[in-house]
C-alpha cells in the first residue's frame, strides 16, 4: 500500500467521527426530520400500551443485545414512560443473560427517576424458549413478594395474567419466539414490540398479519413515538423521562452518504478492475 | 445522554471508564490493535464473568440446590435434571453412548420446541394472513407482486433437473431478486450500525464531555 493510501485510510475514520460529532452538536434543522410523517405504526403502539387498564399490569420482557440496545432505548423509555404515567403496574422479565443486564440498569435506572413507580423485577428466566413456554403457566419466581406479585398471583400467575406484553427485541428471544411460543398458548395476550432495524424485515409479516399488535423496528418509527408520546422534553416530577436530544438526522445522513460513497468506491473499483483498484494502484505505485 | 450511571462519583467513574473504553475500541481505526485487543478482552471476561454468576444466582442455587436441598423428595424432575447434565459436564472423560443420551433429549427438546413454535405460529398463520383475499387494487397487485418474487426465488433454488432456456432465465431473475432481498436487510443493518456509531458520538459528546445536554 502506498504512503498517500495509507494516510488515507489513517484520516478517513477521523474525518468521519469528526463530521458526526460537528453534525451532532449542529442545531436540528427543520429541513431535516428524522421522524416517519406516516406515523401509523408510532400510534399503534400508542394505542396499544393506551388501552392497558390503568389498574392493569403489564409485562415488559426486556431481551434486547449490547450489540442494537441503544438504537431503541428511546423508544424502550418511552413506553415505559407512558405506562409509568397512568400508573399501570410493570412486571420486567428477561430470557437472555444479555437482555438481563440491560433490563438490570433500566430497572435501576427507572428506581432512580421515579421511585414511587409499581414494578416487579421477575428476574431471568433460563431456558430460552422452554423457559418462555414455563413462563405460560407460572413466572412469578418463589419468595418474590409485594403489590404486583400479588396481584399476578391473583390472576393465575402465569402470563395470562397480563394485560399487554411489550416486547423488547434484539437478542436471542425476541418477539419471533413470543409470537411462536406464547400466541399459540395464550392467544389472548396482546403483545406489542420494539426491535432494532435488523430484525424489522423478520418482524413486519407478524404485524401486518395481526400477530403483534404494534411494531416499532425503523428508527425513523421510534422518533415519530417518542415524539407522539411527549418524550425529548424536561423531566416531569414522579416519572422517568425520555431526556436528552432526538437523534441527530444530520448525523445519519452524512453517515449514509459516506457509506453510499465507500460501496460506490468499492464497486467502481470492482468494475474497473485491475486498473482501477486500490490494491493494484498500490502494487504500480511500488 | 444515557442515564445509565447515576449522579456522583460512582457514576462519574462509570462514565469516564466507558468513554475511554469506545475511545480504545475506536483506536483500532488508526491501526492501534493493541488497546483494541485490551478490550476485547476485557468484554470477554466480564460476560464469562457475568454469565457464571448469574448462572449461579439466578439459576443453579435458587432452581437447583434450594428446592433439593430443603426437600429432596419432592422434586423427582430436578434428579432427573441433575442425572441428565451430571453427564454432559463430564462428556470430556464419560463414555459416548451416556453422553449421547442428554445431547439427544437437548436437541431433541429444542427442535421439538423450534419446529412446533414455527409451524403452529408462523407458518399456517402466516399462510392464513397471507391468503386473504385483497380488497383494494393495490392489495391486489401487492398479492400477487410477492407471489410472483415467492416463486421466483423458490424456482431458484431447483437444483438437479436440466434446465432449458427459459427456466435458466426464470432462476437467474429468482436469485437476482434474493441479492435484491439481502441487499436491502444489509441497508437496514447499515441504519441500525450507524445509529450506533452516532449514539456513541453522541455519548462521548454528552455524558463524558458535557458540551450536548
Amino acid at each position: 500500500m502506498s504512503s498517500a493510501w495509507r494516510r488515507r485510510a489513517f484520516l478517513a475514520p477521523i474525518v468521519l467521527l469528526v463530521l458526526l460529532s460537528l453534525a451532532e452538536l449542529a442545531p436540528r434543522l427543520s429541513a431535516l426530520q428524522l421522524a416517519n410523517p406516516d406515523a401509523s405504526r408510532a400510534e399503534a403502539l400508542r394505542a396499544a400500551l393506551a388501552a392497558v387498564p390503568a389498574d392493569g399490569v403489564a409485562l415488559v420482557d426486556i431481551d434486547a443485545d449490547l450489540g442494537t440496545y441503544p438504537e431503541v432505548r428511546p423508544a424502550v423509555r418511552a413506553a415505559l414512560d407512558q405506562l409509568v404515567r397512568r400508573g399501570v403496574r410493570i412486571a420486567v422479565v428477561s430470557f437472555s443473560a444479555e437482555g438481563r443486564a440491560i433490563a438490570s440498569a433500566e430497572l435501576d435506572r427507572m428506581q432512580r427517576l421515579a421511585p414511587a413507580a409499581p414494578l416487579l423485577d421477575l428476574g431471568f428466566r433460563s431456558g430460552a424458549e422452554a423457559g418462555l413456554v414455563r413462563s405460560v403457566r407460572s413466572i412469578v419466581p418463589e419468595g418474590v413478594g409485594g403489590a404486583v406479585a400479588a396481584e399476578i398471583r391473583r390472576r393465575g400467575g402465569g402470563l395470562a395474567a397480563f394485560d399487554a406484553a411489550l416486547l423488547i427485541g434484539g437478542g436471542e428471544i425476541g418477539p419471533r419466539a413470543w409470537v411462536e411460543q406464547v400466541r399459540t398458548r395464550v392467544p389472548q395476550l396482546q403483545m406489542v414490540a420494539i426491535a432494532p432495524s435488523v430484525l424489522q424485515p423478520e418482524l413486519e409479516p407478524y404485524r401486518a398479519s395481526g400477530q403483534l399488535k404494534a411494531l416499532l423496528a425503523t428508527v425513523r418509527d421510534d422518533v415519530a413515538y417518542v415524539s407522539a408520546v411527549g418524550g425529548w422534553s424536561a423531566p416531569r416530577p414522579g416519572v422517568a423521562p425520555v431526556s436528552g436530544r432526538e437523534p441527530s438526522a444530520l448525523a445519519i445522513l452524512l453517515g449514509m452518504l459516506v457509506a453510499i460513497g465507500v460501496l460506490v468506491e468499492a464497486l467502481a473499483g470492482h468494475l474497473l478492475g485491475p486498473v482501477g483498484s486500490p490494491a493494484s494502484r498500490g502494487q504500480e505505485e511500488r | 445522554m444515557s442515564e445509565l450511571f447515576a449522579a456522583g462519583p460512582a457514576g462519574a467513574f462509570a462514565t469516564w471508564v466507558a468513554a475511554l473504553v469506545t475511545i480504545g475500541v475506536w483506536s483500532y481505526l488508526l491501526g492501534q490493535r493493541r488497546i483494541f485487543r485490551l478490550a476485547q478482552q476485557l468484554l470477554a471476561g466480564l460476560a464469562t464473568g457475568y454469565l457464571v454468576v448469574i448462572s449461579v444466582r439466578d439459576v443453579l442455587v435458587p432452581r437447583l440446590v434450594q428446592p433439593l436441598a430443603a426437600a429432596p423428595l419432592q422434586h423427582p424432575e430436578l434428579w432427573v435434571g441433575l442425572a441428565l447434565v451430571v453427564p454432559l459436564v463430564l462428556a470430556a472423560w464419560a463414555p459416548r453412548r451416556i453422553v449421547a443420551v442428554p445431547v439427544a433429549v437437548l436437541v431433541g427438546g429444542t427442535a421439538g420446541f423450534a419446529l412446533g413454535g414455527a409451524v403452529a405460529g408462523t407458518l399456517m398463520p402466516q399462510l392464513g394472513a397471507s391468503l386473504v383475499s385483497p380488497t383494494s387494487p393495490g392489495g391486489v397487485a401487492g398479492g400477487a407482486l410477492g407471489l410472483v418474487v415467492t416463486a421466483l426465488v423458490l424456482l431458484s433454488f431447483l437444483h438437479g433437473t436440466r434446465r432449458g432456456r427459459i427456466m435458466g432465465g426464470v432462476t437467474a431473475l429468482g436469485r437476482w431478486m434474493m441479492v435484491a432481498g439481502l441487499g436491502g436487510f444489509l441497508g437496514f443493518l447499515l441504519v441500525s450500525r450507524l445509529t450506533l456509531l452516532v449514539d456513541r458520538v453522541g455519548f462521548l459528546l454528552g455524558d463524558w464531555l458535557g458540551i450536548l445536554r
